[in-house]
C-alpha cells in the first residue's frame, strides 16, 4: 500500500467519526497529555482503531486523538505521538500531520518535554520554539515528493510562525507566566545525550534538546500549516552540572509545569484568530 | 554491487567508440554545458542496467559522451540525490561505473546556498573541502576492495593540484572564484536559519544537498576530484526572505555562461 493510500485511509476513518472540521491541531508532549482534560464534548479516537496508523509505545504517552471544543474553537489533540527512536520511519512519525492537513487543520501547536541547554533556563520553564536544528540524521520529506501537499524544496526560513510567537508571548506576559524563546534541537535518542554532545549542541546554538517535534514541524511547513512550538524544560542539561536523568524525573517536572502550560495553551487557543492565520 | 556496476559498464562500452578521459557532473541549471560537446551520443539513464532514475525538475537524466576541444569526456546530465529516496550506494553508482570506464579525473558541480555572508548569489565557489552532514555514507557496508581501501583518506578530497590550476585559470579568464567549504545536508527541505548558523559556526561557507557522497566514492576509487559550486541563493536567515527552487534555477541560468566557460577551460588544461 502506498503512503498516500495510508494517509487517505486514516483520514477517511477519522473524518467519518468527527462531527465537524477541526480548526486547530495540538500535539501533546510527554507529561502534557492532560491538557486534553480541558476539551469539552469529547470525541475520542484510539490510534489503534485507525487504519494504517502506527501505535505509540512510550511510557507517559497515551495514544489517541481527542476532538472537541476548547475556548470556542474546534480542537483535535494528539495524546501521544510517534517517535523516531521507537523504530518508526520518519514517514510514520509524521503521518498524523498529513492526516490533520487533510482534515482541514491550518494551525498546529506542537509541544514537547525537553532538556534545557541555556543557562538562563530552569527546570519547569516553558520555551517558545523560535527555530529548530534537525540533528536526527533523517528527514521526513526524503523520497518522492507528495506534490498535492507541498513543493519539492520547501522553505524553512520561518518554520515557527512569527505572529503566533508574538501572540503567545503577549498572553504569557498577561498571565504572568515566564516564557523563554529559543532554538530546539532534535536528536534521535533514545539515550540521553553525553556531556560532549551537549557541549557540541550548545556551540551549535541550541537552547534546548529533545527527541521529537522537528519531523512534525518540517512536514507541517511542507503542507502550509502554521506552527506554534512549545517546549517544557523538564531538566537542565548543562554539561558541567549534569546529574543522572530518568524518565520519571522528566514526567514529574512536566506534571508540575502542566497547570501553567494548560493556562497558556487554553488562552492562546481562545485568542488566536484562526481565520487570519489560515 | 560490483556485478551491477559491471553490467552497466558493459552496456555503456558497447555504445561508445571512444574512451572518455575526464568526467563532469552537471549540477542544477548547468545542463546546457552538454551543448558544447561535439560528436556526442546520449545514453538515457533509464536505458542503462541498474541505473536509478533522476526525478528532480531542472535535471535531465542521461550521460553525454563526446569530445570537447579534442578531449574525450563523459558528462552526467542529472544526478541522483539522497533526498529523492535513493540509498547512498545508488547516488554514487555512476561514479563506480565511470571509474571502471577508466576515468581518473572528475569535476563535480552543484548549486549551493551561500552561508558565508561575504558571498553573493551568482558567484562561483571552488570547493576546498566538505563537511558531510547527511547522516550516512556511501561506503557503509562491505568494502568494494577492487575500488579502494576500507578506510580511505579524505585529507585531499578536493585535489590541491587541481585547485591551484583552477585558481590560475579563473584569474586568466577574469572569472572570479571564491574558495570555501561545502556542507551537505539531506534536504529536501531547505535549512532553517538556526541550522545555517550552526553550519557557519562549524566552518561551512556553502550548503547543498549533493556532491559529498559522489566525492567520497570518487576519492575511495582513487579519482582526482575538483568541485565547483554556483552560489545560487543566500542560505536561510542571511537575507530576510524565503528560499525557492525557482530562484535557484534563475540564478544558475544567469551564471551558466561564465560557469561553462570556466569548466571548458579547466577540462582543456587538466
Amino acid at each position: 500500500m502506498s503512503y498516500i493510500d495510508k494517509i487517505n485511509n486514516a483520514y477517511e476513518y477519522i473524518n467519518n467519526i468527527l462531527p465537524c472540521r477541526p480548526q486547530i491541531g495540538v500535539v501533546l508532549g510527554t507529561g502534557l497529555g492532560t491538557l486534553a482534560d480541558h476539551i469539552e464534548n469529547k470525541v475520542i479516537i484510539e490510534y489503534n482503531s485507525v487504519p494504517d496508523f502506527p501505535v505509540s509505545t512510550v511510557e507517559g504517552h497515551a495514544g489517541r486523538f481527542i476532538f472537541g471544543d476548547m475556548e470556542g474553537k474546534k480542537v483535535l489533540a494528539m495524546q501521544g505521538r510517534f517517535h523516531y527512536y521507537e523504530g518508526y520511519s520518519m514517514k510514520e512519525v509524521t503521518l498524523p500531520i498529513r492526516v490533520m492537513k487533510k482534515l482541514g487543520i491550518g494551525m498546529l501547536i506542537l509541544s514537547n518535554a525537553c532538556g534545557g541547554l541555556n543557562k538562563a533556563f530552569s527546570a519547569g520553564d516553558i520555551m517558545i520554539i523560535k527555530d529548530h536544528i534537525n540533528l536526527i540524521g533523517d528527514n521526513p520529506l526524503i523520497g518522492a515528493n507528495l506534490s498535492e501537499f507541498g513543493p519539492r524544496f520547501p522553505d524553512m526560513s520561518q518554520t515557527y510562525d512569527h505572529e503566533l510567537i508574538e501572540l503567545c508571548k503577549k498572553i504569557a506576559s498577561r498571565l504572568n507566566i515566564k516564557v523563554h524563546e529559543g532554538i530546539y534541537t532534535a536528536v534521535s535518542g533514545p539515550n540521553y545525550e553525553t556531556k560532549a554532545e551537549l557541549n557540541m549542541l550548545i556551540v551549535a546554538g541550541s537552547d534546548a534538546v529533545g527527541m521529537s517535534t522537528v519531523p512534525e514541524a518540517i512536514v507541517a511547513r511542507h503542507c502550509g500549516i502554521k506552527i506554534l512550538g512549545l517546549s517544557c524544560i523538564t531538566d537542565m542539561a548543562i554539561p558541567d552540572a549534569l546529574v543522572p536523568l530518568s524518565h520519571e524525573e522528566v514526567v514529574r517536572v512536566a506534571e508540575m509545569a502542566k497547570p501553567k502550560f494548560a493556562s497558556l495553551v487554553k488562552e492562546f487557543i481562545k485568542e488566536v484568530n484562526i481565520h487570519e492565520s489560515l | 554491487m560490483l556485478e551491477k556496476v559491471n553490467e552497466a559498464l558493459e552496456f555503456i562500452k558497447e555504445k561508445i567508440s571512444l574512451v572518455p578521459e575526464q568526467a563532469v557532473i552537471l549540477g542544477s541549471g548547468l545542463g546546457n554545458f552538454a551543448e558544447s560537446i561535439v560528436d556526442k551520443i546520449y545514453i538515457p539513464y533509464s536505458d542503462i542496467p541498474h541505473f536509478p532514475l533522476s526525478t528532480v525538475r531542472g535535471h535531465a537524466g542521461r550521460l553525454v559522451i563526446g569530445q570537447l576541444s579534442g578531449i574525450n569526456i563523459i558528462a552526467m546530465q542529472g544526478r541522483f540525490h539522497y533526498y529523492e529516496g535513493y540509498d547512498m550506494k545508488e547516488t554514487v553508482f555512476p561514479i563506480w561505473v565511470m571509474r571502471l570506464l577508466g576515468i581518473e579525473k572528475l569535476i563535480v558541480t552543484n548549486a549551493a546556498g551561500g552561508i558565508n555572508t561575504d558571498y553573493k548569489p551568482g558567484e562561483l565557489m571552488l570547493i576546498k573541502d566538505h563537511i558531510n552532514f547527511m547522516g550516512s555514507n556511501p561506503l557503509i557496508g562491505p568494502n568494494l576492495s577492487s575500488m579502494g581501501t576500507r578506510f580511505p583518506d579524505m585529507s585531499n578530497a578536493y585535489s590541491s593540484r587541481l585547485r591551484d590550476l583552477i585558481k590560475s585559470i579563473s584569474y586568466k579568464l577574469n572569472i572570479p572564484i571564491r574558495e570555501g567549504v561545502y556542507a551537505s545536508m539531506t534536504g529536501p527541505a531547505y535549512e532553517t536559519p538556526a541550522e545555517i548558523k550552526m553550519l557557519r559556526i562549524m566552518g561551512a561557507d556553502a550548503v547543498g544537498m549533493s556532491t559529498v557522497p559522489e566525492v567520497i566514492a570518487a576519492n575511495h576509487a582513487g579519482m582526482e576530484v575538483a568541485g565547483i559550486s554556483c552560489i545560487t541563493n543566500m542560505a536561510a536567515g542571511v537575507l530576510d526572505k524565503p528560499l525557492s527552487h525557482e530562484e535557484v534555477i534563475k540564478t544558475a541560468d544567469e551564471v551558466k555562461d561564465k560557469f561553462i566557460k570556466l569548466v571548458i577551460s579547466i577540462i582543456n588544461e587538466i
